[in-house]
């Protein structure tokens, strides 16, 4: 072959140019970490931020879970949120049923644990009556599992014993919400973060908590320098660090903190008069008793004078002055709270209280206003309290005490009249405590472990043992597991379908993505064969996520929920609806009883409280009452509990996964004044003694916590915390108190 | 008035004092206008004085060596030049991308990071670059692609990053710095992270607006 040199170098241009424009360029792309053969639209499993994912699928398996970018969260995630994909994988995913024999469990066949489960039910029942037996939900389940579970025990069985472990982190708010407005949660949404100059954060770490909601506090910090944080929390948590003000209160008094700055915003007059006269009226105890006036409010508060009560509180008057102040002169003020104000005594009045400070200064309504509780799992706003799976309400709203309610229930479910119970049924803890007494001889608990997560742990064990207890589970074996008479093994997440509703009121649809493993069966699928088996197969007539859905979109219809416009093919297109929603044409509602926002305020005004009779708000005269658990000789230190960003409740799940098997959860925080009297180092086992029970941590001295107060995570696998802490229940919402309990720590001499 | 000072006035002094692109630049036009000028006097002023052996090698450096290191150092000069944020915004497409990192207001990690100075020049490329000699070359060929799709009006909306952004491009900063190291997701996540199998944005934010939130990057008529 001849060639010239003109010609060749025309081939080598020639080369060149389609080496660059060709596959070398235009073609190339840089290569994906881990190849996805299809995205889908998800949302987590963990909190109650409820961040919409996008999950991607490889080969049949989730391989890569992101944040979806149109969601609320814009593609943000925390590292549990991240972790979703390694969950549905962990080691102990329960595969097959079981059923007890000879003191084991044994693998069955569903036909067989299923027959077992609802032969011990029936048997409960013929000893003691319906109410012999029992609900144990969780706020891990879909709306449609809880709503379903529900209608089989208060509808077909005929007991009110409904509850769930949302009774143990939210109750006290839900309570709370419904005195005060008439209705339950929250009524601003996360888009009122962008528009708040004073962001109110009380009994929250929420960066380790609910991080992406925090991360959308800190953008909102970011961008706008006027704004300004004050933190409320006996511990300096990572929130604390973005705090303009951290009042490192003692636990437990947060009712005489928010009292004085009531007091302190009506002496400097930083209330709004007008708001005042025409929303809120003041009462005392219930929200049907005689009304008070502003004076009697005025006169109540003499006693919480922020120098009256600064030592209580251990602040100083000006600090909590100066928190009034910030509270009082700014723009719009946006507070935070979940388990450190709902977890004591004094939750429902500590609830009330924070909002009355907004009642009180007009502070909710507006862009950037109004009291705001996160919670704490996935879907105990949605799945529990909205459908009224809790031991003294029923679903939307209603409660099992009053007929019309009831009444309503039975015709929308098709029952007989009389057919629900008028007694409240019993609440999470004087449940165990009535399977310790053989009151309650059956109960099913669903997707929760309460033999580690209940207060006081060691006594509720005993119940587990004694009655017939019937689990299902993702997991196995947990703490609650080996107390089985009945294992059956549940699908999770993206193993099964439905709804989940987070903190704004936002409602998701997770569909179904992957198969479960082995033999495990939706909680849907196990609540119909059980109802099958034990005779109410014609009242669960929806059998299928969607058909579940759609009837409770019915019953919602005409409250003050209504989600009638929700519907399955909109959440299957949108990054969620926040609810009420009455009409499929309606966007969703993002501030509540706001005319012109809210479809269900049909007053003219600034605002407009449908749900209560009169139309007002009410601002109840709170007490701060006695500590039920006083420091003495014996117990002279205060153990508070909490989380730590990379875990998650009892670690059922994230103790689990190998990439956080390295972060430590077995510590004590302690001040170092005191490890120092106590002589005790830096990883040193320390026991921690309660009236109830001991656990053994290693010390972590730390400056986060105040002298005399320790604090331990939940998460402990390896210890149980909960040994130790305080089951004594706020009066009214029954939650129990794990933020506070006298203890006594002293340093384990080694061979002991 | 000197020379010197007129030069000073008409020429724009460097934002940040000298840079290689700057050097370069000079370097190119230096040896054109020597070899322009060498090249007629040369031929017209002293080709009839000059041995026949000095006037070929003069013309060699006129015609070839001084255009070569002119060509080097028009090249370098181009590849310096295109690092600057102006040269990626001169495709009206990055505007949404450029005016967010600007813009005080935002929350974006660009933004952040613009505003907080941590990254004082260049800030497209230091950001979407990856490190070494394949990094440059990387970027190189992404530039001449989003070139080519500009200019034959093929790109798609929304633009989106393909492939995997590349941690490393962020840990080169901050991987040894203790607000890193000391958190503990961090040192969780660190095969993950250094593998690429977990983002940094995921957790730490959007670097960009994200897509919902953008304006469309095609200029329609009425624009």
């Amino acid at each position: 072959m001849h060639l010239t040199r003109r010609e060749l170098l025309h081939y080598f241009g020639a080369t060149a140019a389609t080496g660059l424009l060709g596959p070398g360029c235009i073609g190339w792309t840089r290569e994906e970490a881990i190849p996805v053969d299809s995205w889908h639209k998800s949302v987590c499993r963990f909190c109650g931020s409820g961040c919409e994912t996008r999950v991607g699928l490889r080969a049949g398996k989730v391989v890569k879970v992101e944040g979806l970018q149109e969601g609320w969260n814009r593609g943000r995630l925390c590292i549990k949120g991240l972790l979703n994909r390694e969950i549905l994988y962990v080691s102990d995913r329960a595969h097959y049923p079981m059923v007890r024999k000879n003191g084991q469990l044994e693998r069955v066949s569903w036909d067989e644990a299923l027959d077992a489960a609802a032969a011990g039910f029936r048997e409960a029942m013929a000893q003691g009556g319906p109410d012999a037996v029992a609900f144990y939900g969780s706020g891990q389940l879909f709306t449609q599992e809880s709503y379903t579970a529900n209608k089989l025990f208060k509808g077909g069985l005929g007991t009110n014993n409904v509850d769930g472990n949302p009774r143990l982190c939210m109750a006290s708010a839900a309570f709370g919400y419904k005195s005060v407005f008439g209705a339950d949660e929250p009524s601003g949404c996360y888009d009122d973060i962008e528009h708040a100059t004073l962001f109110f954060v009380i009994g929250a770490n929420m960066a380790e908590c609910h991080p992406v909601v925090w991360e959308r506090v800190r953008d909102r910090l970011r961008t706008e320098p006027q704004a300004r944080v004050i933190v409320v929390d006996p511990r300096r948590t990572p929130t604390a660090r973005d705090a303009t003000l951290h009042l490192q209160i003692r636990p437990g008094t947060d009712v005489a903190l928010l009292n004085a700055m009531a007091y302190e915003l009506l002496r400097t007059g930083l209330v709004d008069p007008a708001f005042i006269n025409d929303f809120v009226t003041f009462r005392r105890g219930t929200a049907d008793s005689p009304p008070l006036t502003l004076e009697d409010f005025r006169a109540f508060l003499e006693d919480y004078a922020p120098e009256k009560v600064a030592n209580l509180c251990g602040l100083s008057s000006a600090e909590i002055r100066e928190a009034a102040r910030l509270f009082g002169i700014s723009q719009a003020a946006l507070s935070f709270w979940t388990m450190g104000l709902n977890q004591q005594t004094h939750g429902v009045a500590a609830n009330r209280m924070m909002m009355a400070l907004h009642l009180l200064t007009g502070q909710i309504g507006r862009p950037g206003t109004g009291p705001f509780s996160l919670t704490g799992q996935t879907n105990a706003g949605g799945g529990v309290r909205d459908t009224g799976s809790l031991a003294h309400a029923l679903p939307a709203g209603r409660v099992v005490t009053k007929a019309h309610d009831r009444q309503d229930m039975e015709r929308l479910w098709g029952l007989p009249e009389g057919r629900i119970s008028p007694n409240p049924g019993l609440s999470a803890v004087p449940l165990f405590e009535a399977m310790r007494e053989g009151r309650v001889r059956a109960a099913l608990v669903m997707a929760t472990n309460p033999a580690r997560s209940l207060p006081n742990a060691d006594r509720y064990r005993v119940g587990m043992e004694k009655a017939f207890l019937v689990v299902s589970d993702s997991i196995f074996p947990t703490d609650t597991a080996r107390y089985a008479d009945v294992f059956l093994p549940a699908a999770m997440w993206a193993e099964k379908e439905g709804v989940l509703s987070q903190s704004e009121r936002r409602y998701h649809l997770v569909e179904k993505l992957v198969e479960p493993p082995g033999e495990a069966r939706s909680d849907l699928d196990i609540l119909v064969a059980l109802g099958e088996r034990l005779g109410h197969g014609a009242l669960l007539k929806a059998r299928t996520p969607e058909a579940v859905w759609d009837e409770w979109r019915r019953v919602s219809a005409g409250t003050t929920y209504d989600f009638s416009g929700m519907t399955y093919a909109r959440l299957k297109a949108l990054p969620g609806l926040t609810w009420p929603c009455p009409t499929e044409q309606h966007p969703g509602t993002c501030r509540r009883y706001v005319p012109g926002e809210d479809p269900l305020a049909k007053k003219e005004g600034r605002i407009d409280f449908y749900a209560r009779p009169d139309g007002r708000a009410v601002v109840y005269l709170s007490e701060q009452g006695p500590f039920r658990e006083s420091l003495t000789s014996d117990y002279p230190m205060t153990l508070t509990t909490g989380r730590r960003l990379e875990h998650w409740h009892t670690a059922t799940l994230t103790g689990r996964i190998a990439q956080l098997k390295g972060i430590d959860i077995d510590y004590l925080e302690i001040h170092p004044g005191d490890a120092a009297v106590m002589g005790v180092k830096e990883g040193e086992l320390v026991q921690v003694t309660s009236a109830r029970g001991t656990v053994r941590l290693k010390a972590l001295p730390s400056m986060r916590v105040r002298p005399g107060v320790v604090f331990a995570l939940m998460h402990s696998m390896e210890h149980l915390v909960n040994a130790a802490t305080s089951d004594y229940l706020d009066p009214t919402s029954a939650q129990p108190e794990y933020k506070l309990a006298a203890v006594r720590v002293e340093r384990v001499k080694e061979g002991t | 008035m000197s020379a010197w000072s007129v030069w000073a006035m008409a020429t724009p002094e460097p934002p940040h004092g000298a840079t290689l692109g700057g050097a370069l630049e000079v370097v190119a036009l230096g040896c054109i206008g020597v070899a322009v000028l060498g090249l007629l006097l040369v031929e017209f002023v002293f080709k009839s004085r000059m041995a026949r052996s000095t006037y070929r090698w003069t013309l060699l450096l006129g015609l070839f060596v001084l255009p070569g290191v002119a060509l080097l150092g028009t090249t370098g000069h181009m590849f310096e030049s295109m690092k600057t944020v102006e040269a990626c915004q001169s495709c009206h497409v990055m505007n949404p991308f450029v005016g967010d990192m600007h813009d005080p207001r935002s929350a974006t990690l660009a933004a952040r990071h613009y505003r907080s100075g941590a990254i004082p020049d260049k800030q497209c490329y230091a950001c979407h670059t990856g490190y070494g000699i394949f990094g440059t070359v990387e970027a190189k060929r992404d530039g001449l692609r989003h070139w080519l799709l500009y200019v034959t009006d093929t790109w798609k909306e929304p633009i989106t990053y393909k492939g995997t952004y590349p941690n490393a491009n962020c840990l080169a900063c901050h991987a040894t710095a203790p607000i890193f190291t000391r958190v503990d997701s961090h040192k969780a996540l660190g095969t993950q992270l250094a593998n690429d199998e977990m983002s940094c944005f995921t957790c730490h934010g959007l670097p960009h607006p994200a897509r919902p939130t953008r304006a469309s990057t095609r200029v329609t008529a009425s624009q």
